[in-house]
């Protein structure tokens, strides 16, 4: 009678039943487990903000046994943490890296927060470019979706219609909202998490927000542009602090390009920046002074 | 391009076809004047000639209801039985012409991913469809049906006491609650043996 409807529904069906034999669920917090992905052989992708203990985790498999994982790295910029099992044998996902979603692409969350796995449905509603998250990650493409996120459901993945993965969901880059960390950001992390334990990022210690510069000092001091960024807070002991950065500074460039959103610092502050000094120009008192700065390694979970 | 457009609108003309049969087999109920939720036409079983209505109990909160035809047809409504646990009532009602009842789906099992439609009157809004999918499956015990059905479907008020089917216009479940964006539904084969149980009770 209905073949199309019928063939869809169950091919939706087959693709939750293929890619949630490499689903888990993750015993790392009080109260609903979360998800994760069986990502390479004994790798599990999960997220950081579900993981709230470094011992004692475990994992239910989707046959249901219970398994100990360990913890080998976790990075809060981009809310990514990786476990390692031993001596499990079970699929790992199928992951579709190379063609990036679409807007209206038809996509299935899915999360095993316990024993059962479970599912939502939607659409992608919105692709963007790379983004950086606040806490100083830069992630490749901007996935919104159109869907409901259920408790648990982070650490879960996006899947295509035929099963294959987008990316991990988290509900802890927006304000709540779901986003997706694309595949290609989630294998840089997981590399580098499996070689160091954690995401190296550069750091200045400087809180600063965007300020218009008034017209006449644009004149007196010859400025390019108007806008530039207050130093509103300066971390004792920072980099920043150390090289004598003041509150009440404004930065006009950092290494030779033009600030006027804190993004634009982050920009300059992968994890190959730290201990290489960056030149800045800033306003003190009225003139247009060059400073100087070593950026130190970013410390674990602090903004700024 | 051609192909999937094709598709697209062979899907789109099958899911209005699935929905209007499925508007045939629900009902609205209305108690005090007011319509309260849905209902669904169910086999007359052992009560020949009558018609049988399947609703949730916190529809129908007193012995009588207006049920109300997908073709306008209003009949009144008397409540045979009631399970508040379960959150189920059965009206019996006059039918003026044969009426059609739904079909339920016995197998295969549902998958988590499967398709479900939601019929109800959300707001006043006759015969509203809802799409989403099964949320996830409830593992049953031995010999037990599974509580409820969790499907993935933004449902309102209104809906209650309506049919959840699957693609093919199945009933699969009755939709009773919501909690966040999740709808949860009776099972069907749950209500079916209800359904005998109280035939039997009202028949003894």
């Amino acid at each position: 009678m209905s073949t199309v409807l019928q063939s869809l529904s169950s091919e939706l069906a087959d693709a939750v039943q293929s890619a949630g034999g490499a689903v888990v669920a993750i015993h790392a917090r009080r109260r609903i487990p979360a998800s994760g992905v069986h990502w390479r052989p004994g790798v599990v992708v999960a997220t950081n903000h579900t993981i709230s203990r470094d011992e004692n985790i475990t994992v239910t498999l989707p046959d249901g046994t219970t398994a100990p994982a360990s913890l080998a790295g976790r990075d809060p910029g981009t809310d990514l943490a990786v476990l390692k099992l031993a001596g499990q044998s079970f699929p790992t996902a199928s992951l579709r890296p190379e063609t990036p979603p679409k807007v209206g692409e038809l996509v299935i969350a899915l999360g095993r927060p316990g024993p059962s796995l479970t599912a939502s449905w939607g659409v992608v509603s919105g692709v963007d470019g790379p983004w950086r998250t606040w806490q100083g990650a830069e992630i490749d493409t901007l996935l919104r979706l159109d869907l409901a996120i259920y408790d648990g459901f982070s650490g879960g993945p996006l899947i295509d219609g035929a099963g294959r993965v987008l990316g991990i969901n988290t509900s802890a880059l927006a304000r709540g909202v779901p986003v997706t960390i694309p595949v290609a950001t989630v294998e840089r992390a997981v590399s580098e998490l499996l070689e160091r334990g954690s995401i190296r990022r550069a750091y200045l210690g400087i809180g600063t927000q965007p300020v218009r510069v008034p017209e006449s000092l644009v004149r007196k001091l010859e400025l390019k542009v108007d806008v530039a960024l207050l130093i509103v807070s300066v971390a004792p002991g920072g980099p920043a602090d150390r090289d004598g950065w003041l509150l009440g500074d404004v930065l006009l460039e950092l290494d030779g390009a033009a600030v006027s959103d804190p993004t634009d610092i982050l920009a300059k502050l992968g994890g190959d920046r730290v201990g290489r000094p960056l030149a800045a120009r800033v306003i003190r008192g009225g003139q247009v002074k060059m400073l100087q700065v070593t950026p130190g390694e970013r410390p674990k979970s602090r903004a700024a | 391009m051609t192909a999937s457009l094709l598709a697209a609108a062979g899907l789109a003309r099958e899911l209005a076809a699935a929905v209007d049969q499925l508007r045939r087999i629900t009902v609205q109920v209305r108690a005090h004047g007011a319509a309260t939720g849905a209902g669904i036409l169910w086999t007359g079983g052992e009560s020949e000639g009558r018609g049988l209505v399947i609703t949730n109990a916190h529809v129908v909160r007193g012995d009588r209801a207006t049920i109300e035809l997908s073709d306008g047809t209003a009949a009144r409504g008397r409540v045979v039985a009631r399970d508040l646990k379960r959150d189920l009532a059965a009206l019996e009602f006059e039918p003026t012409s044969a009426t059609p009842s739904a079909a339920v789906r016995d197998s295969p099992p549902l998958r988590v991913g499967d398709l479900v439609i939601a019929i109800g009157h959300p707001g006043g809004l006759v015969g509203a469809v809802a799409l989403g999918i099964i949320h996830g499956a409830e593992s049953p015990r031995e010999g037990r049906t599974a509580r409820w059905i969790r499907a993935d479907v933004r449902l309102a008020p209104g809906f209650s006491g309506g049919p959840l089917a699957d693609a093919t216009g199945r009933l699969v479940g009755v939709n009773t609650m919501t909690h966040g964006s999740l709808a949860l539904a009776v099972p069907a084969a749950a209500v079916e043996a209800w359904v005998r149980r109280s035939h039997a009770l009202v028949a003894s």
